[in-house]
């Protein structure tokens, strides 16, 4: 395969950043159908519009996911890209590896693929960017044998449960993130590897309202920890980030001169519901009113910490902008504790899982995320189905319809009054 | 009464080969036994591409089913 030439795309070589022109201008050395990829991204370029095709019956025996039919749609000029499918490999719970794995995965992509690599996708998988139909099986069997790695989600399946780095290097994780997204993984591995649903459906574990994994902005269930007492405090150490014994932060910003630490200006004005405040030298916290932002507790890591009485808050529902603009997930369930059962099974949260699927396969429309099923009804009616009680926390404004909607059980004899009775007191 | 596993295999794979469009969704199925569960409707669409009878066709994002040969794949066209 002929070198292209892509003066567009030698602009991107600039400047001081790694580039992929360069990663794909070296891989073409060992894997000329690179120099394809290079070629039809400068054509894409010059004409404005993806040469990308997308879709089709790809994929491994028995899986209904994993791998992503990719096809070019000017394949006589880009003969090495004309098939290009991309393979998505399930990562371990917070993506810990040995350098050996990884270079395990490389090699087997030098073998089977294009050698590209998208270490990792927003999917939070592996990604592996580039090969041909007949090459998938043999892939799969040496990944699955000899790697003792699994594909992950696409298409209408669950997709790859994606969890923070959590309880293992972290010390707010609220719960056990890598358990709970392990065991979750494990326990639907079918709905993994086969459609299961109307549309895509993700799950994600971040151990406390940081949210690492943007849980809140990208997963149908996003399962974020919190706790439900009091933040802990310890005062001899809020003294030390006053006195400027403790770098606030634990020093990441300390690359430029903000000045001495002013505990009010950083922390206490800037606490969004304005729960805290001095008396003295003593720090308060209302925690009543503390929406667990998180904020100081981010800024004086020594002197507070998350309660100790911990969970996780569950909101349901983030897209990306394909319909109605991108949305957030919506708190759902306040609090539940996040443990396992002597079965090894998390049940509490997976009951909360399967009322959401039962409804939403039911409900939700072709190609609808459950997010936007549950604009459609009303929060109320989701709440409903959830058996949740609405709490002020999911009420996101006043309310301005002025009609109020009554069950049949909340009014006195239903919807079953006698009208002769009622026409006898309101003759017409 | 809901249809006993077979009938609903049987249904849904007719349904897959009549159906003026090649590729259904799983929803597309539901008609096909209205007492069965969604979740029952999925697993007997996927023991049939199991079986070889249909296929998974995915467009990346959605996964749609169609009886064996009716869609076409890129590579086939
Ligand atoms: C220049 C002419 C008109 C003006 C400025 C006007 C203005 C209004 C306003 C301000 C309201 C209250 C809306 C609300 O509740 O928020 C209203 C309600 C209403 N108007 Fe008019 N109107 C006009 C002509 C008409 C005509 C010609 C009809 C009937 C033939 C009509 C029938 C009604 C009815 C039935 C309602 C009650 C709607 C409801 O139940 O909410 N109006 N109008
Ligand atoms: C068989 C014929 C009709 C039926 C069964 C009917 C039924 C109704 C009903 C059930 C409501 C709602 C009442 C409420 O929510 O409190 C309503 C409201 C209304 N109807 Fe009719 N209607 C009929 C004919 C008409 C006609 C001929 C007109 C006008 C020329 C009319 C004008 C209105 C208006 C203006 C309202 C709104 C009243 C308000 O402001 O709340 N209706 N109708
Ligand atoms: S989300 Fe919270 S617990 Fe998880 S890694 Fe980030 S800060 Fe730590
Ligand atoms: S966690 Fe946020 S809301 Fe709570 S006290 Fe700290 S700054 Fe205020």
């Amino acid at each position: 395969m002929p070198k292209h030439d892509t003066p567009l795309l030698d602009e991107l070589e600039k400047g001081p950043w790694p580039s992929f022109v360069t990663d794909l201008k070296r891989q073409a050395e060992k894997k000329p159908e690179c120099f394809d990829i290079l070629g039809q991204l400068e054509l894409s370029f010059k004409d404005k519009i993806t040469h990308w095709k997308h879709g089709g019956i790809v994929g491994v025996f028995g899986y209904g996911g994993g791998i992503v039919g990719r096809y070019s749609d000017v394949p006589e000029r880009f003969p090495g890209v004309a098939h290009f499918h991309t393979v998505r490999l399930n990562q371990p719970s917070s993506k810990f590896y040995s350098s050996a794995k990884l270079r395990d995965i490389c090699n087997l992509w030098e073998k089977y693929g294009s050698g590209m690599t998208n270490m990792h996708g927003s999917t939070g998988d592996l990604v592996l960017l580039g090969t041909t139909t007949p090459n998938l099986e043999p892939l799969f069997y040496e990944l699955t044998h000899d790697l003792n790695q699994d594909l992950g989600g696409s298409g209408s399946n669950l997709r790859t449960p994606e969890c923070c780095l959590g309880r293992a290097r972290c010390e707010w994780g609220c719960y056990d993130t890598q358990d709970l997204c392990h065991t979750l993984t494990m326990h639907y591995q079918d709905e993994i590897h086969r459609p299961a649903f109307p549309y895509k459906f993700k799950f994600k574990f971040s151990g406390c309202p940081n949210d690492c994994v943007a849980a809140i902005a990208r997963s149908d269930f996003a399962v974020i920890g919190t706790w439900r007492d009091d933040i802990r405090i310890d005062q001899a150490a809020v003294k030390g980030y006053i006195t400027g014994e403790f770098a606030p932060n634990a020093g990441a910003h300390s690359g430029k001169d903000w000045g001495k630490f002013d505990i009010k200006k950083e922390v206490l004005d800037l606490c969004p519901t304005e729960c805290m405040w001095m008396e003295g030298d003593t720090l308060k916290i209302d925690n009543s009113e503390c929406t667990r932002c998180m904020h100081c507790i981010n800024v004086m890591p020594r002197a507070l910490r998350p309660g100790k009485q911990q969970g996780a808050t569950i909101c349901v529902g983030a897209k990306a902008p394909i319909l109605d603009g991108a949305q957030f997930a919506t708190m759902t369930i306040p609090f539940i504790e996040v443990k396992k059962n002597e079965d090894g099974e998390f049940a509490e949260v997976v009951e909360v899982i399967e009322k959401i699927w039962d409804w939403w396969m039911e409900v939700g429309k072709n190609r609808e995320r459950v997010g936007e099923t549950i604009m459609r009804v009303g929060l109320p009616t989701f709440l409903k189905v959830m058996e949740v009680t609405p709490a002020p926390q999911h009420v996101k404004e006043p309310r301005s319809n002025p009609y109020v909607f009554w069950q049949a059980d909340e009014v006195e004899g239903g919807w079953d009054r006698d009208v002769k009775e009622f026409r006898k007191r309101n003759a017409q | 009464m809901a249809l006993s596993k077979d009938e609903l295999k049987a249904a849904i794979l007719e349904k897959a080969m009549t159906a003026p469009k090649p590729q259904l969704y799983v929803k597309d199925f539901y008609a096909c036994d209205p007492d069965a569960k969604p979740r029952d409707v999925k697993n007997a669409a996927n023991d049939l591409v199991k079986e070889g009878k249909m296929d998974f066709w995915s467009s990346g994002s959605t996964t749609m089913y169609a009886a064996k040969g009716r869609a076409k794949d890129e590579e086939h066209r």
